[in-house]
């Protein structure tokens, strides 16, 4: 039995070498079969050794790699063996002091799932490639890669850069470090956010192809094209105000706590006239969607319904008229075919409308040259139309700018004036009632100025009808 | 659609999706971002077609929106939310508790940076923050928005006051029905903001809270970095402390009642009554005085013009200077100590109304007490009694007006608003009339006028008067007719006086005419309707100085009626 022969004796070239798993015999099974052949073949050599046993002690070097990370023979006995002395009970030290990396340690949970393993992932081999690799076992799959890897990983760790992974774990925040303060927390600390910053000394250049600085504008001489604003800058445009409305327009003089008698008098002039404003325009709707009275049904409209297809003579007599009025007015097509002699006639015809046509406008243009006064007059008019219409045109633009635009489904409606009537005015500060209310106005006045959309407020819809069910002990009472 | 204004455009639910964000989440970026929907010229076309009314923006907005790492954030806290919601769900109070221990958070200081990249820029918008902060502060705590938010903006607002009063930069103060208008410059900054008038609140159902929760969000942190700069500008501590002289005197016993150790601190830095602490000393700072250097292209004129008006601001700043003043407990204590402080005045209250009271109301030195009620029982002899509108409109007047006028159980005044600039031909009311005549230091006018108003039976004897005086002169020119017709003499020329001034004047009126017959038909007309317009506004400010008058006599009429009973 050479294979048992030849494990037996690298087997026995692994000085203490341990099995991870407890060895099967498994030559007792193969006694019965014995089959002579020829060695003088290479072939044979291939298919009738058995190197089973090979196999089998190369799994197990793997699967212990594998699974604790190196040989187990190679391993030192307390790594392996503890003494069990029973529960141990870890006293806290009161004097010693808690180290100060303590807090910067990773999690266990993170070191237990952190790969143990010496083996190297296997290379990913693709299916649809058939081709079987055969890697030895010392040889390692895209060693060249990971060598290099490993190269650059301690050329960065000496650098201060970390990995990815590492850089993650240490970024946990740990249960006492700061948390981040909300955004509303009256104690908050501010700082000078418009202090300037010391000057870059590196190449403009370089820092902005490598997006450290954003791309100044404006500074583009005539060899170099403007280069439009990249998207992660803000665009110019944004830092215009929607509008030229000022942030805080004060009330009108009519509006003090105890105002002067004209301007009072004035304020509520305005707060009248819009009021009637709004009348008429709803007086306006009311009447609009008024039934009109010929469209009541009268007596005999209701009599003429309900004798409707009882009479029929009226309704041939109509049907009659009809079918003359269709027949007399119908177009009739052409189906006679136009002689030799028509056709020559209209095409005189057209050769003699033309040449008329092209007389007419040179004479015209022989004309016009008497007529110039008037064509310059005209065209002076025409210039002077065009500049009033610009400056039409410009004065709307202007008078736009300050409007509040339509920016959604709901116009801006402007909020009622406030004002106080003549007996609500109180004479003093210490009996003034406050009109309106500044919320409203400010949120009003956000809206005017076109920052938000004026929006109505969603309705409540309810999903499922309530259903009402009197309880038992309720109507026990009853 | 590959070109024209609908690539140009994007609906806001397509922004919405390409930002993956809720509607509430993406409203709030864009506030934040200072992004604002948009109003395409030609909706149709943008629109694809379609007429129905949408919100667009900018696409180039969106695709900025896009690389803005508070986006993330918002994710993230869904996700915290939906997490929470879930272990609450369940349950498990401990993983619920957990999960708000680590509530994530952003911060908005990238984002004001970017928004006003520079100082100024940031001060321009300053308003809009004032105003929401000083109506966040007033907000009762009962869960419109978060507490933490109202105490913040309760901060913020009381830092704001005191920058203003350690700089006197106040200039005009409206009291309206609305609420108080202040108006300060600051940095060469005319700003002005709103502040509610206290306990002024019913809580409109029709403002969306959620968006100026937002606004005040972003505002908040816009004062915060203003305040921490204008402080540094003054070398004021910040935060605000207040000055160390007073420390042992305020100590009083009666603080211990007012608030807790925690709140006392604010709450005696919002009483205003107290300076701040300064980097360098007071003294050193003052003293040096400013040069005045003329402007290049300036003349000695308007360097002059410069000067007067630097002269009248320092003149204003120190307006109460050296007064006392002792508030009543009816008046509203926090504008009044902050308007006062201003301009140089000590203030105090009484002692239960308010932490940081410094004197009593028995100080024999106080020399001006603000009442608000129809009359005081005990009165003391050398202070004058005034209503609190004295103080505004000595504000708005620039000087210290008479005090007759706003007397206890005086009718007051009208408080006009200072925010008006009448033009040339407009209509002034009769209280700025006087007022600018009090300014121009016309004093003795005022007074006439007082006494016609004291004995109107004085004012008709002299109608009675003047229309005696008229027949008298028409008695003397028909006698002058008569002599000249009897008698015909030569006499010997006297050279007339040449009134220059007034030979000028025509001349120049008849070259304005003659300018006028010679304009073109369509600039003559241009100026006719100037001219027209003109005269509708002097017609119309006639009518109402006539108006008023009406009411003036009527008013008087009734007085007298009165009287008379």
């Amino acid at each position: 039995m050479a294979a048992a022969r030849r494990h037996k004796r690298v087997a026995a070239s692994q000085p203490g070498f341990l099995r991870l798993k407890p060895d099967l015999d498994h030559s007792a099974s193969r006694i019965g079969h014995k089959k002579r052949v020829n060695k003088n073949k290479k072939k044979n050599w291939n298919k009738y050794s058995d190197i089973q046993d090979v196999e089998e002690f190369l799994e197990d070097v793997r699967l212990q790699e594998r699974a604790t990370g190196g040989l187990l023979s190679d391993k030192s006995d307390d790594g392996l063996f503890f003494v069990d002395v029973g529960e141990q009970k870890v006293r806290p030290d009161p004097g010693a002091v808690e180290k100060k990396g303590k807090g910067l340690k990773p999690l266990r949970i993170d070191l237990i799932l952190q790969p143990d393993s010496q083996v190297p992932p296997p290379k990913e081999l693709s299916s649809n490639l058939l081709i079987h690799v055969c890697i030895l076992a010392y040889q390692q799959p895209n060693a060249r890669k990971l060598r290099l890897m490993a190269q650059k990983a301690e050329k960065l760790a000496a650098m201060g850069v970390l990995p990815r992974r590492e850089r993650l774990l240490q970024r946990r925040r740990m249960p006492g470090s700061k948390k981040p303060v909300a955004n509303n927390d009256p104690a908050r600390a501010f700082y000078d956010l418009w202090r300037p910053d010391r000057p870059d000394t590196a190449d403009p250049y370089y820092l902005e192809q490598t997006k450290r600085r954003l791309v100044k504008k404006g500074v583009t001489s005539f060899l170099t094209p403007p280069t439009p604003t990249p998207c992660w800058q803000r665009p110019e445009k944004l830092n215009v105000k929607p509008s030229l409305l000022p942030a805080v327009e004060v009330a009108a003089p009519g509006a003090s706590y105890n105002p002067d008698f004209t301007s009072h008098q004035a304020l509520l002039l305005e707060a009248h006239e819009t009021e009637v404003a709004k009348l008429k325009a709803e007086e306006k709707l009311a009447r609009q969607l008024a039934v009109r009275k010929e469209d009541l049904a009268t007596e005999e409209s209701v009599f003429r319904e309900q004798v409707e297809g009882l009479i029929e003579e009226e309704e041939e007599k109509l049907e009659a008229e009809e079918d003359d009025e269709g027949t007399a007015v119908g177009p009739t097509a052409q189906t006679e075919k136009k002689t030799e002699k028509q056709r020559k006639r209209e095409k005189a015809d057209r050769v003699k409308e033309l040449q008329k046509k092209a007389e007419r406008k040179a004479i015209d243009s022989r004309q016009q040259l008497f007529q110039l006064r008037t064509i310059s007059a005209e065209l002076r008019r025409r210039e002077q139309q065009t500049s009033v219409r610009r400056t039409r045109r410009k004065d709307q633009q202007e008078r736009e700018k300050v409007q509040p635009r339509r920016l959604g489904k709901l116009r801006f409606q402007a909020p009622d004036l406030d004002v106080q009537l003549s007996d609500e005015l109180s004479g003093s500060l210490r009996t003034l009632k406050p009109e309106g209310s500044i919320l409203k106005d400010r949120f009003k006045s956000l809206q005017k100025r076109n920052l938000i959309e004026p929006r109505e407020r969603a309705k409540f819809k309810r999903k499922f009808k309530v259903k009402y069910v009197e309880k038992r002990e309720f109507r026990e009472i009853q | 659609y590959e070109s024209g204004s609908a690539t140009n455009y994007i609906s806001r639910n397509k922004a919405r999706k390409k930002l993956s964000l809720s509607l509430a989440d993406f409203r709030r970026l864009c506030i934040l971002k200072g992004i604002y929907p948009h109003e395409p010229k030609h909706k149709k076309k943008v629109n694809k077609g379609s007429t129905a009314q949408r919100t667009f923006y900018l696409l180039k907005d969106i695709r900025f929106l896009m690389h803005e790492p508070i986006v993330g954030k918002f994710r993230e806290y869904k996700i915290f939310v939906r997490k929470l919601r879930k272990a609450y769900g369940k349950a498990e109070w401990g993983t619920a508790e957990k999960l708000r221990g680590n509530k994530p958070g952003y911060k908005l200081d990238h984002i004001i940076k970017e928004r006003y990249p520079t100082f100024i820029d940031a001060l321009r918008d300053v308003d809009d923050a004032l105003s929401m902060c000083f109506l966040f502060s007033t907000f009762p705590r009962t869960g419109k928005c978060h507490v933490q938010t109202i105490e913040l903006c309760r901060r913020l607002s009381v830092e704001w006051m005191n920058y203003i009063i350690t700089l006197r930069s106040l200039r005009k103060v409206f009291l309206s029905i609305k609420g108080i208008y202040y108006q300060a410059e600051v940095l060469g900054q005319t700003i002005t903001w709103l502040v509610p008038y206290q306990f002024a609140h019913d809580h409109p159902t029709d403002v969306d809270y959620r968006v100026m929760a937002t606004f005040t969000e972003l505002y908040t942190t816009l004062l915060g970095f203003i305040n921490f700069r204008l402080y540094q500008t003054l070398n004021l501590v910040y935060p605000p402390k207040l000055d160390g002289k007073g420390e042992g005197e305020s100590r009083a016993e009666s603080e211990e009642d007012y608030a807790m150790d925690s709140e006392c601190y604010m709450e005696k830095l919002s009483a205003l009554s107290a300076s701040l602490v300064r980097v360098v000393s007071t003294a050193e700072a003052e003293e040096a005085e400013l040069d005045h250097f003329p402007a290049e292209g300036e003349d000695g004129e308007k360097l002059a013009e410069r000067l007067k008006a630097r002269q009248d601001q320092d003149r204003q700043e120190k307006l109460f200077e050296g007064l006392k003043f002792f508030l009543n407990r009816e008046v509203p204590r926090e504008s009044l100590a902050f308007v006062l402080r201003c301009f140089g005045a000590q203030v105090s209250w009484d002692k239960s109304l308010c932490i940081g009271s410094t004197y009593d109301v028995t100080d024999e030195t106080i020399t001006h007490h603000v009442v608000d009620r129809p009359s005081l029982e005990k009165q003391y002899i050398n202070r004058y009694y005034v209503q609190p509108q004295w103080v505004y409109d000595c504000v708005n007047a620039r000087m210290l007006l008479p005090v007759e006028d706003y007397f206890v159980g005086v009718t007051l005044p009208p408080h006009l608003s200072p925010f008006v600039e009448e033009k040339e031909g407009d209509y002034v009311p009769p209280e700025k009339l006087k007022l600018l005549a009090l300014q121009k230091g016309e004093r003795p006018e005022q007074e006439e006028e007082e006494e016609e108003e004291d004995n109107d039976d004085s004012e008709e004897e002299e109608d009675e008067d003047q229309s005696h005086d008229e027949d008298e002169l028409k008695g003397m020119e028909e006698k002058q007719a008569l002599g000249k017709a009897s008698s015909v003499k030569v006499t010997p020329g006297e050279a007339k006086p040449v009134n220059r001034q007034r030979a000028e004047q025509e001349a120049k009126a008849e070259e304005k005419r003659l300018a006028v017959m010679m304009m073109k038909k369509r600039d003559k007309y241009l100026y006719d309707k100037i001219m027209f317009g003109k005269k509708r506004s002097v017609r119309e400010a006639n009518k109402m100085s006539a108006k008023r008058k009406a009411l003036d006599e009527a008013s008087k009429a009734n007085k007298k009626k009165k009287l008379k009973k």
